[in-house]
């Protein structure tokens, strides 16, 4: 508390300013002083070490200040460089007025001092104290001349009558003390005018030893209360005894005695001024340096003192902009003043509060903006639909988790990914990305598409939507696609729908046929022992053709049957190339096939039902061996291998060099009853189909370029672990 | 009794002020101005007199050119004769019993041709025909009362000190500064003790 109101009290420039006062009157005291003001004169000394002091004091603030600001120079802080301008400015302003005065007022104080003196008032002094000393001569003499009388008339006098004499010879004499003393100054008489003066004058030691020298002493003597003339002169009374000394003191004429005076005391203080001349100019010169010095650091001071306060705030406005600069609008700058760069500082605090409120206000909007990403995350996270927005150059800007799901992909891998790369990558998204940039390219508003895809999961239904994003930031020309995997809903609709046709078939057919097979039994029976050999043959021929054709009906209908049955497909690890060769060796006994296996040598196991797989492979040897001729083979070549690089799937492929399949049949081959066959349900294509749909699988057929038709299998390889399980073939997909 | 001991070591402050004017006097030789005027305290001692201790001395002042100058010109001088008596002790530091100073001014006064010695402390003046006179008069001291018996310890053992010099203060103002820096001006005896013991 005491320290900060001290250093409240020392701060600033009122106690510079007291203190600069408190010197000026200290330098006004001392040229009072120089002036021989006696009141002064005594801490004349005192007065110029204060001041010297002083000054000294100054040059080192003053040269603490310039060391500070070349620091800052040198470390080019802001406001230094306008600092140091100003300061040379005050400075040089200061400096060159104050020394032509400096310069002007030495010469007037030496000319002036110079005047004081003049040769001819030296010489009428002289020459006054002359007159003075020869109007003193005579009373001088006089007096010398008294006294030898009255030391003669002393002589013989007894020294117990000496008083009486003395004091005769005194009034006589209109001295003023008279006293006789031995030679050594022992006093034996003495007489004085003043009844007070109890104590008589005697000669010093100096009067003494002159007068042992045979010599006579007068003079004139400065007293106290003007002039007086001493006289000392011997008292002989003969060779042998000891000589005496007869003192005398006489009254000098008043007027005289002042008037001397004052000559004394004008030539005293004339000669003592010549003689301090010199000392005098020093003395003034030394003043008026002290004035000239102080007033000038003080103006370099205040130049300091000046310039850092306008600095002061310019160099706080070039943090704060620095400040500003650096993210900090929290900064505010105490405010220099009310005057222009007050008003700068307070438009730049100003300024800075409204950045303050704006980076606020934007930085809710940000978290509100992030709020709602985050808000929008999570619905499209909880989407069972994959959402995927496109930018205009193909980059993928946004993917939810179905998205990845639903393409059998790592949520990551749509970072920084664009349709290309993608494409790229995952060779089983073409179709896809091949749909989204065409109509991309198209600029279509919205569309809508069924993509097949076929990747490690299989075949894949997707049904994608596609819109336009708003023309708005850096998503203008992009797309968001919604896709849905409906490859379970798609062939569970289809079997429903195969199902149920078939089994109403089945059901519409198969009731007739026993009756109509019957009958005919029956009309054989009755009729064909009474008829003659020719009727009996034609109705022996017909109801046999009744019979069979019945019979094939019904196997038509059994057939019709188990494809509109959906058993349970177990899923178990299999080897793919073991059951080949096991159902291949079926057939190897079959003189109208020639079957060839190329089987492949590292083959995974594949996760599949084996009973099913099994009436898959028999399914189509069958339909490869009905092309053969009625008298020739067939050559069938069945091969597996793995689908594509890292095995994700399995393809099994068989190929005959029959006719091939007719061309308009392609489209269609594997719908039930389609057939080019003559005989056959057409329903063995349509159940591997089935099958291969109950897998997860794909099946294409084409005609080979070099003859004969070519079927291919895809299937899906199960996990590594060969995980077992039990799926409806409806809930592969779900 | 008193015991005379020509200049011996006094005591710290003694030293100290050796020190000083040894700095002074290098102070004089850097300033190349060599001169040969100085007081000296030739003699002192002091004796008991109506159980009042007085001092007698013997002091010489021979003034620098400068200082005489000044003189015939009618500056006044003032000779300033610093006297103290120190209570000597074994573990303490010396404690100064008593303090005295003596002032003396000399002036010439041209219209008699006289100098005029007069005793600042008392104001009784002496004229003197000639400087010398009035310089060995200043010199000579005689039965100047120094300090009473009773306020000295019959047991004790004190140093008297004694010095005399140039009071440049009682100068007139303009030439204190010169008289500062000039080491004409410097004029001062050597300190001057010795032993009492009542």
């Amino acid at each position: 508390m005491v320290v900060a109101t001290l250093k409240r009290l020392t701060a600033g420039p009122r106690p510079v300013a007291i203190v600069l006062l408190l010197l000026f009157a200290s330098l006004y005291l001392m040229s009072a002083a120089t002036q021989n003001t006696a009141q002064f004169s005594r801490v004349y000394s005192l007065l110029l070490a204060i001041n010297v002091a002083a000054l000294l004091m100054l040059v080192t603030l003053i040269i603490r200040n310039l060391v500070s600001l070349l620091g800052q120079y040198r470390r080019r802080m802001p406001g230094s460089r306008l600092t140091m301008r100003l300061v040379i400015m005050f400075v040089v302003l200061a400096v060159a007025p104050v020394s032509v005065v400096y310069y002007f007022s030495v010469q007037f104080l030496q000319r002036g001092i110079d005047s004081w003196f003049d040769v001819r008032v030296e010489r009428a002094l002289e020459d006054a104290l002359e007159l003075g000393r020869t109007a003193l001569d005579s009373r001088l003499r006089e007096s010398k001349q008294l006294t030898r009388q009255f030391a003669i008339e002393l002589i013989g006098v007894p020294e117990s009558l000496a008083a009486i004499r003395l004091n005769e010879l005194r009034q006589h004499g209109r001295a003023l003390e008279m006293t006789l003393l031995t030679s050594h100054g022992r006093i034996i008489a003495s007489s004085s005018a003043d009844p007070a003066d109890i104590v008589p004058s005697t000669p010093n030691l100096s009067v003494l030893l002159q007068l042992r020298q045979g010599l006579d002493y007068a003079a004139i003597e400065p007293v106290a209360d003007g002039l007086q003339v001493r006289v000392v002169v011997p008292v002989s009374e003969g060779v042998t005894s000891d000589p005496k000394l007869l003192l005398v003191i006489f009254p000098i004429d008043e007027r005289l005695s002042t008037l001397g005076e004052s000559v004394q005391d004008a030539f005293a203080q004339y000669k003592e001024l010549a003689y301090l001349r010199q000392p005098l100019k020093f003395s003034f010169t030394l003043t008026l340096s002290l004035v000239l010095l102080l007033s000038l650091l003080t103006a370099v001071w205040a130049a300091f003192f000046s310039a850092r306060r306008l600095v002061e705030p310019i160099r706080d406005l070039a943090e704060g902009t620095r400040a500003v600069a650096a993210g900090d609008y929290d900064m505010r700058l105490p405010l220099p003043g009310r005057d222009e760069i007050g008003f700068l500082v307070r438009s730049f605090n100003e300024m800075t509060r409204k950045i303050a409120l704006s980076r606020d206000q934007a930085s809710r909007s940000q978290r509100q903006v992030e709020a709602q990403r985050a808000y929008l995350e999570t619905v499209l996270a909880r989407l069972s639909s994959g959402v995927l927005t496109v930018a205009a150059d193909g980059s993928i800007r946004t993917s939810n988790t179905a998205a990845a799901q639903i393409l059998g992909l790592a949520p990551s891998a749509f970072e920084g990914a664009t349709l290309q790369t993608l494409a790229a990558c995952h060779a089983g998204l073409t179709p896809l990305t091949d749909k989204v940039a065409d109509f991309m390219a198209e600029n279509e508003g919205e569309w809508h598409v069924e993509v097949t895809l076929f990747g490690p999961g299989g075949r894949q239904i997707l049904i994608c939507r596609g819109s336009s994003l708003p023309d708005i930031g850096e998503m203008q020309g992009g797309q968001v696609i919604v896709f849905d995997d409906v490859t379970a809903l798609i062939q569970a609709q289809r079997d429903a729908a195969w199902g149920e046709v078939a089994r109403r078939l089945a059901h519409e057919i198969k009731n007739p046929l026993t009756p109509i097979q019957l009958s005919a039994e029956r009309l054989r029976h009755k009729y064909l022992k009474r008829m003659s050999p020719e009727d009996a043959e034609v109705l022996d021929r017909s109801t046999h053709t009744i019979v069979q054709q019945v019979e094939s009906m019904k196997e038509m209908v059994k057939a019709f049957s188990e494809y509109a049955h959906t058993p349970v497909v177990r899923l178990a690890p299999m080897d793919l190339n073991m059951l080949v060769k096991e159902v291949a060796e079926l057939y190897r006994a079959d003189r109208r096939m020639q079957l060839n296996l190329d089987l492949a040598t590292r083959m995974h196991y594949v996760e599949a039902d084996a009973v099913r797989m099994r009436q898959l492979l028999h399914n189509l040897l069958k339909n490869a061996l009905d092309v053969a001729p009625p008298d020739g083979t067939v050559q069938v070549r069945v091969t597996t291998k793995c689908g594509d690089t890292g095995c994700r799937h399995v393809e099994l492929r068989v190929e005959d060099d029959g006719p091939g399949i007719p061309e308009e049949m392609l489209g269609h081959l594997f719908e039930p009853y389609v057939t080019s066959k003559p005989k056959g349900t057409g329903l063995g294509l349509a159940i591997v189909k089935k099958i291969v749909e109950e897998h997860g699988g794909m099946l294409a057929a084409h005609n080979r370029p070099e003859g004969g038709a070519a079927i291919s299998v895809r299937l899906p390889m199960g996990t590594q672990d060969g995980a077992r399980g039990m799926r409806q073939p409806t809930e592969q997909r779900a | 009794m008193a015991f005379i001991t020509r200049a011996s070591p006094r005591s710290s402050r003694a030293r100290l002020r050796v020190w000083g004017l040894c700095l002074f006097a290098l102070l004089g030789l850097v300033s190349g101005v060599a001169h040969a005027a100085r007081f000296e305290v030739h003699s002192a001692s002091t004796s008991l007199v109506n159980q009042v201790y007085v001092l007698n001395a013997g002091i010489s002042y021979e003034f620098s050119e400068r200082a005489l100058n000044a003189l015939a010109n009618g500056v006044p001088l003032t000779l300033r004769m610093d006297i103290t008596i120190e209570h000597e002790r074994n573990w303490w530091p010396d404690s100064t019993v008593a303090e005295l100073e003596q002032r003396y001014q000399l002036q010439y006064h041209a219209l008699s041709g006289l100098h005029v010695l007069r005793n600042v402390n008392s104001g009784a003046s002496e004229v003197y025909p000639t400087l010398r006179g009035a310089l060995y008069a200043l010199g000579d001291v005689r039965d100047l009362p120094v300090i009473d018996e009773k306020l000295l310890d019959g047991d004790a053992r004190y140093i008297i000190s004694i010095r005399v010099q140039l009071d440049i203060e009682s100068l007139p103002s303009p030439l204190r500064p010169f008289a500062y820096i000039t080491p004409a001006w410097w004029l001062s005896s050597d300190w001057y003790t010795w032993s009492l013991r009542p």
